[in-house]
């Protein structure tokens, strides 16, 4: 069982603080996401993690080890960092096999990894030919080659196409079935929450959030319904008197707090007020990750209007 | 972990790039080719050099095959993979220095036994003998070998062949060429002269062919060193 431990991490560069005294670790068996908005620390964490980077302060270790101290890392660890770490005019194929010999790597695991993340048709192509998302496939190719039981991924679904986010959902999912230690970072709650198990949050190098994702939503994400009705005096009235916490727009769109569409919608029927929409709000758990990390973006846009 | 698989990997990674295959090939093109042609218009004070005259321009693919060997490595993040398969930095430069030194030593020696020959062939009557001329073809791999791996060094220092190359090539073509026509002593002592000593006839200066190769050997671990101090320290 192989963990990651990270204890008061801190790196700065130039007297900036990028990560800030982070302080977790990631269990193996479940999908952990890395979340925060770009420019966080996520993916100086990962050089921290993978030695590339040396600590100001703190430490993070793999299995009870500091990275370069591992013995052909790769049987151990598989990273994703940079979609274009393979050189352009090589072709896939022999970036694997370059790689695969520098940790003694079978060389038929090349062709099972490319297999594996789609790769095979074109693995004797130049790799400066591959879009964007085929070279993230190539990246994580890269990271399974070892068939490492810690896997880490930096921003693997970008570039991906709706295909390609699907599969490596599944991917992600079936590597931590196995009971491989998969760490994802990632700034994309919504996309986050349909694979990990687990959330790490982090902001302006500090973490925020350590949670199971089923918890984060629970205690962040507020039931909202949203109602549109020919009768809003009536409906006013049905939701005063029940207590409801409800508002209402200048299109004359409801919104009621801490409440299901199931209540609701049987309080409207029963009082016979007539309904034109009634719907739960989707995007409560994106905006649960804004509202935790929105003083933490460092460069944030003047909001703009819909 | 042991150094071969780390020798291996950097070794898969020159023999599949066209461009350095391609710079290989250009050492013993332009050095035997442009011999040859100096060598149809010679006269008799210098007859080994009126062999390896071609040197100054094979030199140049050797600079460009050690310059973007270690370029490669500095873009795009290729580094940070490389470095995450071998985290040893120093074992992986150490690898990294010998998948260039051997092939440029096996080329570079060829080149000097190829050009040696199209030489004596040119020159007829004129040319050098056997003994100066073995050690022309001796020195001239060994030169470019050296040119080769001062590259190497410069660019993982300056982690980038742009810059590297933008420094060495103006270096050889005019600082080199000019400062040393004009003064004898010091110049005698930069990286390309001191090398090619071993290419001359005679030679009037302090080094002597075998001390002029390894003055160049110095440049060489000198730029290693450095890159390889640059390498440790700095994140990446």
């Amino acid at each position: 069982m192989t963990s990651i431990d990270v204890r008061e991490l801190t790196k700065e560069y130039g007297g900036r603080r990028v990560v800030d005294g982070l302080d977790f670790s990631v269990r193996p068996g479940r999908v952990t996401g890395f979340l925060g908005p770009n420019g966080a620390g996520k993916s100086t964490t990962f050089r921290l993690l993978l030695g590339l980077d040396r600590p100001t302060a703190g430490t993070a270790t793999i299995g009870g080890e500091a990275y370069p101290r591992l013995r052909e890392p790769l049987r151990r660890v598989g990273a994703l960092l940079d979609a274009g770490a393979a050189h352009g005019s090589r072709t896939a194929r022999d970036h694997l096999l370059a790689l695969a010999a520098s940790n003694r790597v079978p060389a038929r695991r090349v062709d099972t990894v490319l297999e594996e993340t789609g790769l095979a048709a074109v693995a004797r192509r130049r790799v400066r030919t591959y879009s964007l998302g085929m070279r993230q496939r190539l990246g994580i190719a890269a990271a399974l080659l070892g068939d490492p039981e810690v896997v880490l991924l930096d921003e693997p679904a970008n570039g991906l196409d709706p295909e390609g986010i699907i599969w490596i959902r599944a991917l992600l999912r079936r590597l931590a079935a196995e009971g491989r230690t998969v760490l994802v970072s990632s700034h994309l709650m919504g996309e986050t929450a349909a694979f990990a198990d687990h959330l790490l949050i982090l902001g302006r190098g500090r973490l925020l959030a350590d949670t199971p994702v089923r918890e984060f939503i629970h205690a962040r994400v507020r039931p909202h319904v949203r109602i549109r009705t020919t009768d809003p005096a009536a409906l006013s009235d049905l939701l005063a008197r029940h207590g409801h916490d409800a508002s209402r727009d200048e299109a004359g769109t409801w919104i009621v707090r801490h409440t299901r569409v199931d209540d609701l919608g049987r309080l409207m029927s029963e009082a016979g007020v007539p309904v034109l929409e009634l719907a739960t709000r989707e995007a409560t758990l994106e905006e649960a990750y804004l509202d935790l990390t929105a003083s933490e973006t460092e460069f944030t846009a003047p909001p703009q209007e819909a | 972990m042991s150094f071969a698989p780390a020798l291996h990997a950097e070794w898969i990674k020159i023999r599949t790039l066209r461009s350095l295959l391609g710079a290989l090939a250009a050492i013993l093109v332009a050095t035997a080719a442009f011999s040859a042609l100096a060598a149809t218009d010679a006269d008799d004070s210098d007859p080994l050099f009126s062999v390896f005259f071609g040197i100054n321009f094979g030199q140049v693919a050797a600079i460009a095959f050690g310059t973007t060997a270690v370029a490669s490595e500095f873009r795009g993040g290729a580094l940070r993979l490389t470095l995450s398969a071998v985290p040893d930095r120093g074992r992986w430069f150490v690898a990294k220095a010998t998948a260039i030194a051997l092939p440029a030593l096996a080329v570079g020696l060829l080149t000097g036994f190829v050009t040696l020959l199209v030489g004596r062939s040119v020159l007829g009557a004129s040319a050098p003998g056997w003994s100066a001329g073995l050690r022309g073809a001796v020195g001239c791999g060994v030169h470019l070998t050296l040119m080769a791996l001062f590259a190497a060094g410069l660019a993982t220092v300056l982690r980038s062949g742009m810059a590297t190359l933008s420094v060495l090539i103006p270096f050889l073509l005019i600082v080199s060429f000019v400062v040393g026509d004009l003064s004898g002593g010091v110049a005698d002592f930069l990286p390309d002269r001191a090398g090619q000593v071993a290419l001359h006839s005679g030679w009037d200066g302090t080094l002597g062919p075998w001390s002029g190769l390894a003055v160049t050997a110095l440049w060489a671990a000198a730029a290693l060193l450095a890159g390889a101090w640059s390498l440790r320290r700095r994140d990446v």
